[in-house]
Parts: C-alpha cells; sequence; structure tokens
C-alpha cells in the first residue's frame, strides 16, 4: 500500500469531525478522508466511524464495559478507580473522555505510553482479540497493551467503537452515507439504498468507490435493516389522505426469510433469534416456500387471543425452550409486509403492491398477515384505535399506501399511534450525574415508590426505575436546586436524596423483572410532570404498581373470531 | 491559628484582625487578593489594602471606601503580623496574602495560576510555610493544562485563520483578566480589536501598566464586522455582534477542555486557557512549600485534592467557605 492510512490519522479526523461546526462541513471534512482510501482502510474507516468495532451484521460484540475499561485505565493511569476515577467521570460525563485526559495528563499514563503507527487492520485484529476471549482479567490484559501504544485521542475513539454505538461527535449514520456519496459522486438516496441492502457501511462505500452501488443485492438469509415508524405526535397529520391502518401487535418485532427447507428470524437490531421461536421454523418449514422475506411481529398466541408482551418476554433470549416453554408460551408470527416475493426484492415497490403480493402468498401458503383497514376521518380512526386496544395491542399503524420500504424513519410514511401510558406518583431517591450534552448536571433519577406499610420490606421507598427526559432546561435547573438542598450521601458520581420530590411519572408498561428489589421495571419511563404540590405521603404504593400489571396481565383482550386484527387463511376454513 | 468566614466567600483571622477576600465586622486590617467579583468587596466602611492594580479595579468596579496600595514583596508591618503580597499570575494585580506571626506563616493564595498569564506581573511564592490556603477550582487529575506558548499560538491561529477567510472572529472571555489576556496575546498580529464595554473600561489600568493590548477599541455594533471582537459569553444572546453574519465564535475559559460544554454553547472552537493554575502545579505547589497544613478551597472536589496530599505525607482539610456559617 502506498497512500496508507492510520489509526491515528483516522482519530484525528474524527476529532476535527466533533469540533467542526455545521452538518455539511462535517460531511465534507469526512469525504475529502475517504476519497482517498485505498479499499481495504475505506472498508475499515467507513465501519469503524458507522459502526464500532464490528460490522453490526457480523453479531459479534467486544463486550467491553465501562466498568471494565475503567477499572483498566484507572490502574494503568496510576490513580484510584473510586475515588479518583470516579468523580473525574461524573465532571465530564464521559467514560472514555474521562479515560482521555488521564491518559493525557498523569504522570504514570505519560511515562507508559509510547504510540507506536498503528495500521487499521492492526486494530481490526485487536478488535478481534478482545471479541475471543471472555473474562475481564483477558480483556483487560488487551486493553493495558493496546493503549500502552497509543495516543489520548485514539483510546479514546478506540473505546468509543468497542460500544458499538455512537462516537458522540455530531455525526451519524445518515451523514455518514451522506459523506461516502460525496466522496464519489452518487446520489445520496443510491448509497442509502445500498446501505439498507448491505446492512454494511463499510461494504457500501466500497461499492460507491467502485461504482458498484448496483451491485449491492439483496441476499437472503442476510438481514435487511427495518423501515421504522415515527410518532404522530411529532407528525401532525393534515389529512389521512393515502394512509392505511393496521393494529400495532403486542409483540416484538421480526424480519424472515425463508426457502425451501431453510428459515431465519431476524430481530429489529439485526441479531438471529432463529433458535429461540422453533415452532415458527417448523410452521414454515412446512410451507416450502420459494426465497421468500417477511416484515412482521411474533406474538404469544392462545385461545385464539394475542396475549400480552409480558409473557412473550418468558420466550426472549431463551436459545432452547423446552416443552413446557413452548406450550405455556405459544408464538404466532403475524406478517405485514412482503419484501422479497419468490423472485426478487420488492421493496421498491408501493406498499399497496407489496400487500396485494403478500394477501396472494398469504392465501396460497396459509401465513397469518395483519389486515389492513382504510380509515374514512378521525372518528372511524378513533373506533379502529378502541379496537385495537380491545385485543391488547398497542394502538394503531398508519402507512401510506404510496410509499417504498426504507430503513430508518422515513418522515411520514409510517406512522405509530400509541395510547398513552399509565401514570405514578413516584419519589426521587437518587441523582445521578448526566453524560453528553447534559455532563456536569444532575439529569438522570431513580424514581421510588412506597413501601411503608408493605410487610415485605423493611424500607420506606424502593427504587421502581430510572428517568432521564421529558423535563425542560428551566425544570432541570430547579430541580438541580432542590437536588442540593436534599441532598444526604455521595456515592460518586451519585447522590442519595432526603425523599421529598415528588415526581409524576409516565411509562409505557409494567414488567416483571425478578432482578430489582420492587420485582418490576417501567418500560420507557419519562417524566410527566414534576409535583411540586405533593409530599412523600402522596407517593403510589407498590401494591399500585402490581396491580396495574395484574389488571393488564388480566385485562379481557377479545379474541380474534370477530373484527380480527389479522387472519389466518387456514383458521378460516376451520 | 482559627480561620472563619468573612462575607460571602472570605476568610477572617480572629487572633489578627484579619479579613482577607470578605468584609468581617471586628477586622483591623481588609486585604483584596484581586478585583474579581467573587474576592472583592464593595463594603465602603473597610478600609481595605491590596496591590495598586487592583485597587484601580476595584474602584472602575464600583468600590468607593478608603484605600491603600501595596507594593508586590514589599512587606507591610504591624505589631502583630507582618503582610507582604506575591504576584499571583491570575489576573493583573492579582496577590497571594502572605502573613508572619506568632502563629506562623500563611500563604492565603486567592486565585492563581503559575505558569503565569503573561498579561500579569508574574508569579513568585515565598519558598516555604507553615499553613497554605488554595484555591482547587480545577481540583480534578483530568486537568493538565498545554503550555502557555502552546495556547498563545492556539488564540493567534483561530483569530488569523478566521480573517483569511474573510469572517469575523469573536472571542468569548470574561470582561476582566481573560479578555486582556487574550487581547495580549493577539497584540503581535496588529489587528483592530474591539472591547465589550464593561471590558473596555478595564483596558485602561493595563495600559497603565504598561501591558500592550494591541489596537483596540470599544465595541460598536455598526463598524465592528472585521475586528477581532472580545465579550463574554452572555453577551452573545443579548444580541452582540448579532448582525455580523459571517463569523467565528471560539470559547476561552479552563472549561473548555471538556466536550460537554461543546454542544452547551454551539460555538466554533474551544480554547482551553484557564486563569487558575491545573491540578498538577497545585500538587506540586503544595509540595514544593512544605506545609503543616493544607486547607483547600474553591473546589466541588476537596476529596480528591486530599487523596493526593495524601499520597505525599501532607496533611490537607476541606475549607468550606461557601457554606460554613460564621460561628
Amino acid at each position: 500500500m502506498t497512500d496508507s492510512t492510520t489509526f491515528y490519522e483516522l482519530c484525528s479526523t474524527i476529532q476535527t469531525i466533533c469540533e467542526t461546526r455545521g452538518s455539511n462541513a462535517k460531511i465534507s471534512t469526512c469525504a475529502h478522508y475517504l476519497s482517498r482510501l485505498v479499499d481495504d482502510e475505506l472498508y475499515l474507516v467507513s465501519r469503524f466511524i458507522g459502526e464500532g468495532a464490528f460490522d453490526n451484521v457480523s453479531g459479534k460484540r467486544a463486550s467491553v464495559g465501562s466498568r471494565t475499561s475503567g477499572l483498566a485505565a484507572a490502574e494503568f493511569c496510576g490513580v484510584d478507580y473510586d475515588s479518583v476515577f470516579k468523580p473525574c467521570r461524573t465532571a465530564t460525563g464521559s467514560s472514555s473522555e474521562t479515560i482521555e485526559k488521564l491518559m493525557f495528563a498523569t504522570p504514570d499514563a505519560r511515562k507508559k505510553r509510547e504510540p507506536k503507527q498503528w495500521t487499521l487492520s492492526d486494530i481490526e485484529a485487536v478488535f478481534d482479540h478482545l471479541y475471543d476471549v471472555s473474562s475481564r482479567a483477558d480483556k483487560q490484559a488487551i486493553l493495558l497493551d493496546t493503549w500502552q501504544q497509543m495516543t489520548p485521542v485514539e483510546i479514546k475513539y478506540f473505546i468509543r467503537m468497542l460500544g458499538q454505538g455512537s462516537l458522540r461527535i455530531g455525526f451519524e449514520t445518515r451523514s455518514l452515507v451522506s459523506a461516502i456519496a460525496k466522496a464519489f459522486n452518487h446520489d445520496s438516496e443510491t448509497v442509502r439504498y445500498a446501505h439498507m441492502i448491505t446492512g454494511s457501511t463499510g461494504k457500501t462505500a466500497v461499492l460507491a468507490k467502485h461504482n458498484r452501488l448496483h451491485e449491492a443485492t439483496f441476499k437472503l438469509f442476510h438481514p435487511l435493516s427495518f423501515m421504522l415508524a415515527s410518532p404522530i405526535e411529532s407528525r401532525a397529520l393534515d389529512s389521512l389522505d393515502g394512509y392505511i391502518c393496521e393494529e400495532k401487535f403486542d409483540g416484538m418485532r421480526c424480519q424472515l426469510h425463508a426457502e425451501g427447507d431453510q428459515i431465519k428470524l431476524f430481530s429489529r437490531d439485526l441479531n438471529d433469534i432463529t433458535k429461540t421461536f422453533p415452532e415458527i421454523t417448523s410452521h414454515f418449514r412446512n410451507k416450502q416456500l420459494q426465497p421468500t422475506v417477511l416484515d412482521g411481529e411474533i406474538c404469544v398466541f392462545k385461545e385464539n387471543t394475542i396475549q400480552p408482551f409480558q409473557l412473550l418476554q418468558k420466550r426472549m433470549g431463551i436459545k432452547k425452550p423446552g416443552k413446557k416453554i413452548l406450550d405455556k408460551y405459544p408464538v404466532i408470527f403475524i406478517a405485514y409486509d412482503l419484501l422479497f416475493n419468490g423472485r426478487q426484492p420488492i421493496f421498491d415497490e408501493s406498499l399497496k403492491e407489496r400487500r396485494s403480493q403478500l394477501q396472494q402468498l398469504s392465501e396460497s401458503h396459509d401465513i397469518p398477515m395483519s389486515l389492513q383497514f382504510p380509515v374514512d376521518d378521525r372518528d372511524h380512526l378513533d373506533r379502529l384505535f378502541e379496537k385495537a386496544l380491545s385485543h391488547g395491542n398497542e394502538g394503531l399503524m398508519l402507512k401510506r399506501e404510496d410509499s417504498t420500504y426504507e430503513y430508518g424513519q422515513r418522515r411520514k410514511s409510517w406512522l405509530k399511534v400509541k395510547k398513552p401510558g399509565g401514570t405514578f406518583d413516584t419519589v426521587m431517591m437518587y441523582a445521578h450525574a448526566g453524560s453528553g450534552k447534559r455532563g456536569g448536571t444532575y439529569s438522570d433519577f431513580t424514581l421510588g415508590i412506597s413501601v411503608k406499610d408493605d410487610e415485605r420490606y423493611e424500607e420506606e421507598f424502593i427504587p421502581i426505575g430510572k428517568a432521564y427526559g421529558g423535563y425542560t432546561d428551566d425544570e432541570l435547573k430547579r430541580m438541580n436546586k432542590k437536588i442540593k438542598e436534599l441532598r444526604v450521601e455521595k456515592y460518586g458520581p451519585t447522590l442519595g436524596l432526603l425523599p421529598e420530590l415528588i415526581i409524576e411519572i409516565e411509562f409505557d408498561d409494567v414488567q416483571v423483572n425478578r432482578r430489582t428489589k420492587a420485582g418490576y421495571t417501567l418500560r420507557l419511563p419519562r417524566f410527566k410532570a414534576i409535583r411540586w404540590d405533593l409530599g412523600p405521603g402522596d407517593v403510589d404504593t407498590l401494591k399500585d404498581v402490581e396491580q396495574y400489571y395484574n389488571q393488564k396481565i388480566e385485562a379481557e383482550r377479545t379474541d380474534q373470531s370477530q373484527n380480527p386484527s389479522f387472519i389466518r387463511p387456514s383458521a378460516a376454513t376451520d | 491559628m482559627r480561620l472563619k468566614k468573612a462575607g460571602y466567600q472570605g476568610i477572617y483571622l480572629p487572633e489578627l484582625g484579619i479579613a482577607m477576600d470578605g468584609t468581617h465586622p471586628d477586622a483591623e486590617y481588609t486585604f483584596v487578593t484581586h478585583a474579581h467579583a467573587d474576592h472583592m468587596h464593595r463594603n465602603r466602611s473597610a478600609h481595605t489594602y491590596a496591590s495598586g492594580p487592583t485597587l484601580s479595579l476595584m474602584k472602575l468596579r464600583g468600590f468607593r471606601g478608603s484605600s491603600e496600595e501595596l507594593a508586590f514583596e514589599e512587606p507591610f508591618i504591624t505589631d502583630r503580623f507582618s503582610v507582604t503580597l506575591y504576584p499571583a499570575g491570575h489576573i493583573l494585580g492579582s496577590a497571594m496574602i502572605y502573613i508572619e506571626s506568632d502563629y506562623g506563616s500563611l500563604l492565603y493564595t486567592g486565585d492563581y495560576r503559575t505558569p503565569p498569564s503573561p498579561a500579569t506581573e508574574g508569579f513568585r511564592a515565598p519558598p516555604q510555610v507553615d499553613y497554605l490556603i488554595t484555591e482547587a477550582t480545577f481540583g480534578l487529575p483530568i486537568y493538565r493544562w498545554k503550555t502557555n506558548e502552546e495556547l498563545a499560538e492556539e488564540v493567534r491561529k483561530f483569530a488569523q485563520q478566521t480573517l483569511d477567510e474573510d469572517y469575523t472572529p469573536v472571542f468569548l472571555a470574561y470582561n476582566l483578566g481573560k479578555a486582556q489576556e487574550i487581547m495580549h496575546l493577539l497584540s503581535v498580529l496588529n489587528h483592530p480589536i474591539m472591547i465589550y464595554g464593561a471590558g473596555h473600561k478595564l483596558c485602561s489600568v493595563y495600559d497603565k501598566a504598561g501591558i500592550d493590548l494591541g489596537p483596540y477599541e470599544a465595541y460598536d455594533r455598526d463598524t465592528c464586522e472585521g475586528n477581532i471582537l472580545v465579550c463574554p459569553s452572555s453577551a452573545l444572546s443579548g444580541g452582540f455582534a448579532s448582525n455580523v453574519r459571517k463569523k467565528q465564535i471560539a470559547y476561552c475559559s479552563g472549561w473548555a477542555t471538556l466536550e460537554s460544554r461543546r454542544t452547551q454553547l454551539t460555538v466554533d472552537k474551544l480554547i482551553p486557557i484557564s486563569d487558575h493554575l491545573d491540578f498538577y502545579e497545585l500538587i506540586d505547589f503544595c509540595e514544593r512549600l512544605s506545609p503543616k497544613k493544607v486547607y483547600i478551597t474553591h473546589t466541588p472536589n476537596p476529596d480528591v485534592v486530599k487523596h493526593f496530599l495524601d499520597d505525599r505525607d501532607i496533611n490537607s482539610t476541606f475549607l468550606n467557605l461557601e457554606m460554613e456559617s460564621d460561628d
């Protein structure tokens, strides 16, 4: 290789992108760098920036948590983890930034570090090595050995890549796709399309460079990025024209690939979940389908009724479910979209066309399929919504009939209408220093419910959930002031508080979680209101939570015999 | 010797009748380290001792009481104690207060910076003290500053590049101290500078002290485009230079070292130039003076500083000036 780049140059470029203001300028900086890389480097650079240490679709993860890297860094820098590292992390709001700074600042780190020129494939080998070992000690040994030969900025981004999440430089996948397009003179939408199919920013970049984006062809048994819905409240609709509606099932999203005997199931984060749901696999194997890809939902389905998501939870994560579990929580796959029709991908076709092909397939091969309803007006929409709730479903999906299938949130193509969640009055028990944008203020809160009169507990309050968001900047300021007054203990970035500040929280659902003190966790808890008017005596109790859960589980769910939310062709002829 | 709270954030030494950076009803002598608002008092009835530039700046910022100027490193002697001001390198006129008495020697640092800001009288300190009361604003080991030369280069490069691109450079810097340091660093460019009103009126004290602030004048909205502009961060939201569309903004502060500031402020450049010393200078300074005891103030993390001093067998404690009551 002649004009070879290095990991240091990559990290400096990332830092420059971080320091550049405005997305167009960031895209230009990135495009300029990408445009001069050779294939292998282009692939790795695009992967490291866009996804992290590994291709998302590879399913590989480094499994290095912030405690693992924090402890290793504290040791390397010669500072105590609890009494020094943690307060530093509180001040910066970021573990990786803290490590970067300590690597630059501490005498130990300055003495030990002897940066070398890492090539990108060297770094790839380190990532693989981290994936191969499993104990924390082994992972830490690799980290220490690697950091010894790196500069602070390399260490920071190395750690962020391990997280397989955002690099936190204000440059998300959408921007990288635009940078790839700009670097190699393509239309952004073309690159975006290829990215949806390959599911890999690295592969997409290389195809773009060689003008081979058209070769990004869909391959069966490789998951396609999912199309997502936007919440309707953020996309106020003027008109319902052109929309069709279906129920939003109380289950989990799934992409099903099938060809003859071979079946694969993928979850929304593109993980292979085939083994978890053997009855779906065998059900589809019996159909001996031509190459087919379906987008749909897995639900627990029993007594002709869609069962609560809480029951499906008992199946999730179990690789080889036993007979007992299979009998107790039988699942069904309900298709709502067809992406590959036996011959070719059809995501470029309109929803209307895809649905009509899905319908034929459903009828000919007995595949459960969601029903779609035309919407006449708002009143009609309300009635459909009530019906969806009576089935135990979460609400409605509105989809534009002329929309093509594209990954991510596509403006108003798909919208979700969800029922408002439940609310509890809780008490603030702990305040945690925020990270990222909210670094330096207390912005995450552990909220508690009352167990004062509960014989099972000795405490007055126990935690029920953690919420961060739903308040305004002014409210956050006012809370932070109050928190200072209520503070009684300090554990690193966390403050223990007198139980006096009452927060009304809203949540989507209550779920059983045996690992928590309360035995329950809330799904998507967020602030509804700060109740300056209430006191600790007004806090809801654990009994209220249990009651909410039981009501949800036991709630009457209308079965699918009348006004169904989906059809099973075989059931119709029973 | 006992330490008590004086005023908002100051210290009172009852055995000697000395108040520093705050007033106390029983004080016979009141000293001020420097003219920042959280250190200078406005009590007319307290006869005040401070360096010449500090007194001039205090008067420009509204102090109306009687005062007496003390020269740096020349002892002021009474029957009970002797006080010597040492230049603190923080802003022009800033001093550390060194007190020798039967109770031993004590150094109160006020705010300080070493290596010193180039727009000050420099930094000097006594070789040894018994008691050290030190600020620890940047009291965490993540804070290690770049050298003064590197920072000067960053400031000049930002101004020059911005001007070369036909944009107007704006430096967000505190009105007193940081603003003048930035101007001094930029003076070699010999490019016209406009400084925000509240900062402008303080520049005359720097002129008098012979510190070159470059070709500057007071901010004028109508003619400011193309000048180098200097103002505090708060001025921007008040419409400062809002008529200039092509501008690039640099935030100059020790806190600029934190990434979270980037999203909080939406500026083009963060220049981590502080008028306080960094953590390592702080620990070194404590070690160098070999005090019997160090009192740590002005920090949310006294435990971390203490942890490092413990490691060096230096006895220390947190002096909470913000919360401790008078008795």
